[in-house]
């Protein structure tokens, strides 16, 4: 065929060229399952056994049980005791607690006189999540024993509202379970970007461009050539990283197996296409390696892997419809973690063919079979 | 007389204001050996990737074996074999792998592709280093290598890009053998480089200086050119001791044009008014005494020297 003509060769020089330079290899299949391990173990946000100090002026049964209360949640854990209320404010300062209960001198007397006691509960807000998730703890407990006074009081013995909430789909709230499958996403978007980024800026630095610019061979022919080994090689990463998810970090995979496979495939080509549309586009290995890094860092902000989407002010919004990364994640955040099923992903997987086909075509035609 | 095997006519090449090949006409014979010369910078390279077809001339034509090199891209690239400046090759390849590429990229089958691959290695001996990766040949054997990757479609017309730059003399020796063995067999060879003496061994010359071609001919007949042999004047080669102060002495003599250095001897241009006694007279007063005179033809580079000076002049266009 005359569309690919010089694919054979060109299939063939690049695997070997592929195989033999340690470098590419390396930075296929190291950093991603460095960073896949790393991000996994880092991004857990499950906040749990924030330091919590202690300044209990009171000394009582009723205001030991109290910290007993908050430390039982496993949110908090006591690394403390002060006596002042400068004390207590250095140590949050110091970054030694994220909260501090004062407990005054009338806790337990009021409190027995029916009276309303005063608790103070000091949160480091400079972490929003941490910070909440004190909140929340805090408010739940003091809540819990305010109604339980309450209800004695009335003679009532049950709650008059009882929600009893019931998670989908991860039922621990673990949040591993929720980056995972999203840092694969980002991971193989950084791998194989930066490989396929150098892949013809490199020719083109060696010369060995020109050499293939006065043969018959075709652009497409070219761009295919340059693009399966890899896409083999990129999927023989995905495929590690699937299985680091399932096997490592204990991820059940929802849904369909084929549905995962074909979705991932899809994304790779697609990262692989721009990969090579920036390494046409690059006039040296520099440039290549500052265009990959452009498109790098709004992928891990506005493609929904930290932050949701919806929430984003709509110029965040309209980049993130842009982002291959944004559907790579979605497809297998859906896959994995929701059992999403065809009927359900379609949309997402159409754009990302659509992406896919589109950006290599893109490579092929606009890729200028003349120098200078 | 058969059609030229490349033709140019006016060929122009811009880079925003910069000229960097100012119409340029020339042909070249089939089975011929063109030397195209030329200081750095002057264009060569440019005039070469124009005729290659990958890069546009902003004015002019071009074709090679009556194809279009702007048209007719595609047969073109089926006849032309190039090896650019740097021998660019993949050097995580091994020898055998290089030409193995390159006959696959130009489609060859696999019995014409085993023929081709064959008759390369016994005129390129390149056996031994086979399994060798091309990054670890030396000079001389990644040059050879670069042309049997550039050979294996059996190209009509091959251009080389300064071949013999960074390699020793006797690679360069070597090549110049093997280019005289394909230039044998019918293959029209356009190489640049900037050596007189490979220029000397060309079966003919295009010399351009300042995007402008200057002069393109036969080696022979250049030396004939009235420019270069100002009526009134000859060539004389001096041979004597201490040929650096010689020169001091000769250089700024009425009716002596030029004079230059060559090893144990001084080559002048003078006018025939000066005889061969002023000349031993005035370096006898520099000190030198046993000098042997003799008459010479200009060489190549005489050419060039005395056709640049006159463009300079503006005398030449």
């Amino acid at each position: 065929m005359k569309m690919f003509r010089g694919f054979g060769a060109i299939l063939f020089k690049e695997f070997i060229v592929m195989l033999r330079d340690p470098t590419t290899l390396f930075f296929m299949l190291i950093p991603p399952m460095i960073q896949m391990v790393a991000f996994g173990f880092a991004l857990d946000t499950d906040v749990k056994n924030m330091g919590l100090i202690v300044f209990d002026q009171a000394r009582t049964v009723e205001s030991r049980q109290l910290v007993d209360r908050f430390v039982n949640t496993e949110t908090f854990k006591v690394v403390g005791r002060v006596e002042s209320v400068s004390e207590m404010e250095s140590e949050i300062r110091k970054g030694h607690a994220y909260a501090a209960l004062q407990i005054p001198p009338d806790f337990s007397r009021n409190l027995r006189a029916g009276h309303p006691v005063m608790v103070q509960l000091a949160i480091d807000g400079s972490n929003s999540t941490t910070a909440l998730q004190a909140l929340n703890t805090g408010i739940a407990v003091t809540m819990r024993d305010a109604i339980a006074q309450l209800l004695a009081e009335s003679g009532r013995r049950e709650m008059p509202i009882e929600v009893r909430p019931q998670m989908l789909f991860n039922p621990a709230m673990k949040s591993p379970n929720f980056f995972i499958p999203g840092v694969i996403g980002l991971v193989l978007q950084m791998a194989t970007l930066f490989t396929t980024a150098m892949a013809v800026v490199r020719e083109r630095e060696r010369g060995t461009l020109e050499q293939l610019l006065v043969s018959p061979v075709s652009r497409w022919g070219l761009m295919l050539g340059k693009l399966i080994p890899y896409f083999c090689l990129g999927s023989a990463m995905a495929a590690l990283l699937v299985l680091l998810m399932r096997f490592v970090f204990g991820v059940p995979i929802a849904g369909s197996l084929l549905g995962l496979t074909v979705s991932v495939l899809v994304y790779v080509f697609t990262l692989l296409s721009i990969g090579l549309l920036i390494s046409t586009r690059a006039e040296n290995q520099m440039q290549a390696l500052q265009m990959t890094m452009t498109l790098i860092l709004p992928s891990v902000f506005f493609s929904g892997f930290i932050f949701p989407r919806e929430t984003m002010p709509w110029i965040f919004y309209a980049i993130s419809t842009l982002l291959p990364a944004t559907y790579g994640i979605g497809l297998i955040r859906a896959i994995v973690l929701r059992g999403a099923t065809f009927s359900e992903y379609w949309p997402m997987l159409a754009i990302l063919c659509a992406m896919a086909v589109g950006l290599f075509s893109l490579c092929a035609v606009r890729f200028k079979s003349k120098i200078g | 007389m058969a059609q030229p095997m490349i033709q140019c006519e006016g060929l122009t090449k811009r880079f925003g204001s910069f000229t960097a090949v100012d119409h340029v006409s020339f042909n070249v014979e089939r089975g011929a050996i063109f030397g195209f010369l030329g200081p750095n910078g002057s264009g060569k390279s440019t005039v070469i990737r124009m005729l290659c077809g990958i890069l546009e001339p902003s004015d002019g034509t071009a074709s090679i074996d009556g194809r279009n090199v702007v048209e007719e891209t595609d047969e073109l690239k089926e006849m032309i074999g190039y090896m650019s400046q740097k021998f660019s090759l993949y050097d995580e390849l091994t020898v055998h792998e290089n030409l193995t590429f390159y006959g696959k990229l130009y489609g060859l089958r696999r019995e014409a592709l085993r023929k081709r691959y064959d008759d390369l290695l016994a005129l390129t001996h390149l056996e031994p280093y086979l399994e060798r990766r091309a990054g670890l040949l030396s000079g001389g054997w990644r040059q050879r290598l670069a042309m049997a990757c550039a050979l294996m479609h059996e190209p009509k017309v091959l251009f080389l890009d300064e071949p013999t730059a960074g390699i020793d003399p006797v690679a360069r020796r070597e090549l110049w053998d093997l280019l005289f063995e394909f230039s044998g067999r019918g293959m029209t060879l356009f190489v640049t480089t900037h050596y007189m003496d490979e220029a000397e061994r060309c079966s003919h010359v295009g010399y351009i200086y300042l995007s402008k071609l200057i002069v393109c001919g036969v080696p022979d007949s250049l030396k004939l050119l009235p420019e270069v042999n100002p009526p009134g004047t000859r060539r004389i080669d001096v041979t004597c001791e201490h040929v650096t102060v010689g020169l001091q002495a000769l250089r700024h003599k009425a009716g002596i044009s030029t004079a230059t250095v060559f090893g144990q001897s001084m080559h002048l241009l003078v006018d025939d008014a000066v005889s061969d006694e002023r000349i031993r007279s005035y370096l006898a007063e520099a000190g030198i005494h046993s000098v042997d005179l003799r008459p010479i033809s200009p060489s190549l580079e005489d050419v060039f020297v005395a056709l640049t000076a006159k463009h300079a002049e503006g005398g030449h266009a």
